[in-house]
């Protein structure tokens, strides 16, 4: 790479990244069944938030949701989270602690581009479905109808992006902890639960208590859900809150992106130091 | 008779000796049971918050108050730990056995081989959520301030055996699969993404999702009818309907498992 000129980088970059996406969809399709699996259970936690709002808003509404805006939202939630979707933590511990990771590492390009290639073609497969079933839903039922406004659809568009990179930065980060310790997971797994709430799958978010609410909007949990969701279906609107959400964004997808440099070289020479 | 009891006694024995070496196995990574205990704790912290922000906005969940569906959350963590504790390491490899083919092992053991690939391992530390979930109940049920404990506790206990069996019928039934489609390890998956909606009451959800949880996937019964023995509001025909509903169902695993074994024995043959 090193003695060719400047020029041929970007097209090599793009011909490397089709022929990883295209293994990674061609991998995704021995696993059919996994990966519909995998789609069912993110239909059925939203559904049950769904449920349990439905049966609470019966009376009107609730901090102004009321029984078809909670549908519209846990619908756009169920949308929004199968696009920003990231596995790789544990793949990644996997991978540390069994030794899969040596081979990963002698492949001549580093193994998160691998990583960002099967994230890209895990979404163009699972999309089509989820945007399927979510038209078919949409055809069906008025409540989870969202207006025709092109301009919305499409900041939801870059917000859902930003949230797909955050949260793929931040797994891959954490799950790179495994260098140091077994609990990666483990780790992974509490910001899940921290996410059930501040990052709007429980609830939206202006149902929690307003201080969990200002904490929240600092941290990088709304900007990996919430924020796109909320941008779908309308509850955030105006140029003010959409360029401090896009702010935020840029801010926390660039610290996950700082954390995982660190953590990247800091952990091989770590890992090095202990096969040596 | 005594053909059944000699039958009794050493599966007894079996499942003694299978389970003393499990233990012995994991009391070497004794760390692992604090990780576990606190990994609950944290998970009850956050269902206990959920709860919290249900019921700042309402003081009724289909019916049910919010240390009635405390109750009800005890149970589930309960019944969850006998998924990790007894299903999972074992009836959850059965794809496994399919895959590798060391069924064949298993089945020419001196032993049934349904009773062997249910009990052949138990993962004993998360025992420790079946105590942390009664305890959660118990301490609600307190608050609740009830009497007639006795009768209560005795149907309660009843009623969660049932829905175990039903648990371990459902497990095995979906772990059959594997003689049918190789790839299914991920079964498991469904069942954990099902089984969180019995994490609510019954009366809580709305009638499609009701319909769903209730009579296509009969999970939240298995938390809703023994949590009700405790918070006393079971009709009796409803609980004497759940044991029999659970016997039947083992029956049918059996069935099923019956089915899937001659499948088996003709590929290999």
């Amino acid at each position: 790479m090193t003695d060719s000129p400047p020029t041929s980088v970007r097209p090599r970059w793009i011909a490397r990244y089709a022929a990883l996406v295209r293994a990674g969809w061609l991998v995704d399709l021995q696993y059919r069944a996994a990966v519909s699996i995998w789609l069912l259970w993110g239909l059925i936690d939203p559904l049950i938030s769904l449920g349990i709002w439905w049966s609470i808003a019966a009376g009107g509404s609730i901090e102004g949701y009321d029984r078809p805006a909670f549908a519209r939202y846990f619908f756009a939630v169920i949308l929004v989270n199968q696009l920003t979707l990231a596995w790789d933590a544990f793949y990644i511990d996997n991978w540390i602690r069994g030794g899969e990771m040596n081979h990963r590492l002698a492949r001549p390009i580093s193994p998160i581009h691998e990583a960002v290639a099967d994230n890209i073609a895990y979404k163009l497969r699972t999309a089509g479905t989820v945007i399927m079933l979510w038209l078919l839903a949409a055809a069906v039922w008025e409540p989870v109808r969202i207006p025709i406004e092109p301009a919305r659809w499409a900041l939801a568009a870059i917000a859902t992006l930003f949230a797909a990179a955050i949260r793929f930065l931040n797994g891959y980060a954490t799950g790179l902890l495994a260098f140091w310790t077994t609990r990666a997971t483990a780790i992974m797994e509490t910001q899940y639960g921290i996410s059930l709430f501040l990052s709007g799958r429980i609830a939206p978010l202006s149902l929690l208590p307003p201080a969990v609410v200002s904490v929240a909007g600092v941290l990088w949990f709304p900007y990996m859900l919430a924020f796109p969701v909320e941008i779908l279906t309308g509850a955030i609107t105006g140029v003010d809150a959409y360029a401090r959400g896009f702010a935020w964004q840029v801010f926390w997808l660039t610290a996950w992106f700082g954390a995982y440099r660190v953590v990247w070289s800091r952990g091989l020479r770590h890992y090095g130091a202990v096969g040596g | 008779m005594n053909g059944l009891r000699t039958t009794v006694g050493r599966s007894v024995r079996v499942i003694t000796a299978f389970w003393s070496a499990n233990v012995a196995e994991e009391a070497q990574y004794r760390a692992n049971f604090v990780v576990s205990v606190l990994g609950t704790l944290f998970w009850l912290a956050m269902a206990l918050l959920t709860l919290a922000i249900f019921f700042g906005q309402t003081d009724r969940l289909g019916g049910w108050s919010f240390w009635e569906v405390v109750v009800l959350l005890g149970v589930f963590n309960a019944l969850g730990g006998i998924v990790e504790t007894l299903l999972r390491p074992s009836v959850g490899r059965l794809a496994e056995y399919v895959r590798t083919g060391s069924l064949d092992l298993v089945l020419t053991r001196p032993i049934d081989p349904q009773f062997y690939v249910s009990f052949r391992r138990i993962n004993v530390w998360r025992a420790a959520d079946i105590v942390l979930g009664f305890a959660l109940a118990g301490f609600a049920l307190i608050r609740l301030g009830i009497g007639d404990w006795g009768i209560r506790i005795a149907s309660f206990l009843l009623l969660f055996a049932a829905a175990a069996v039903m648990l371990y019928a459902l497990w095995i039934s979906l772990m059959c699969l594997a003689f049918w489609f190789v790839d299914v390890a991920n079964l498991a998956v469904v069942f954990d993404a099902v089984f969180e909606a019995a994490r609510y009451p019954a009366s809580a959800y709305p009638g499609a999702l009701r319909f769903l949880f209730l009579y296509l996937v009969p999970i939240v019964w298995t938390t809703t009818i023994p949590a009700s023995a405790l918070t006393g509001q079971l009709r009796p025909p409803v609980g004497i309907l759940a044991v029999l509903t659970a016997a039947a169902a083992l029956v049918v695993a059996r069935g099923i498992w019956r089915v899937a074994l001659r499948r088996y024995t003709s590929a290999g043959g």
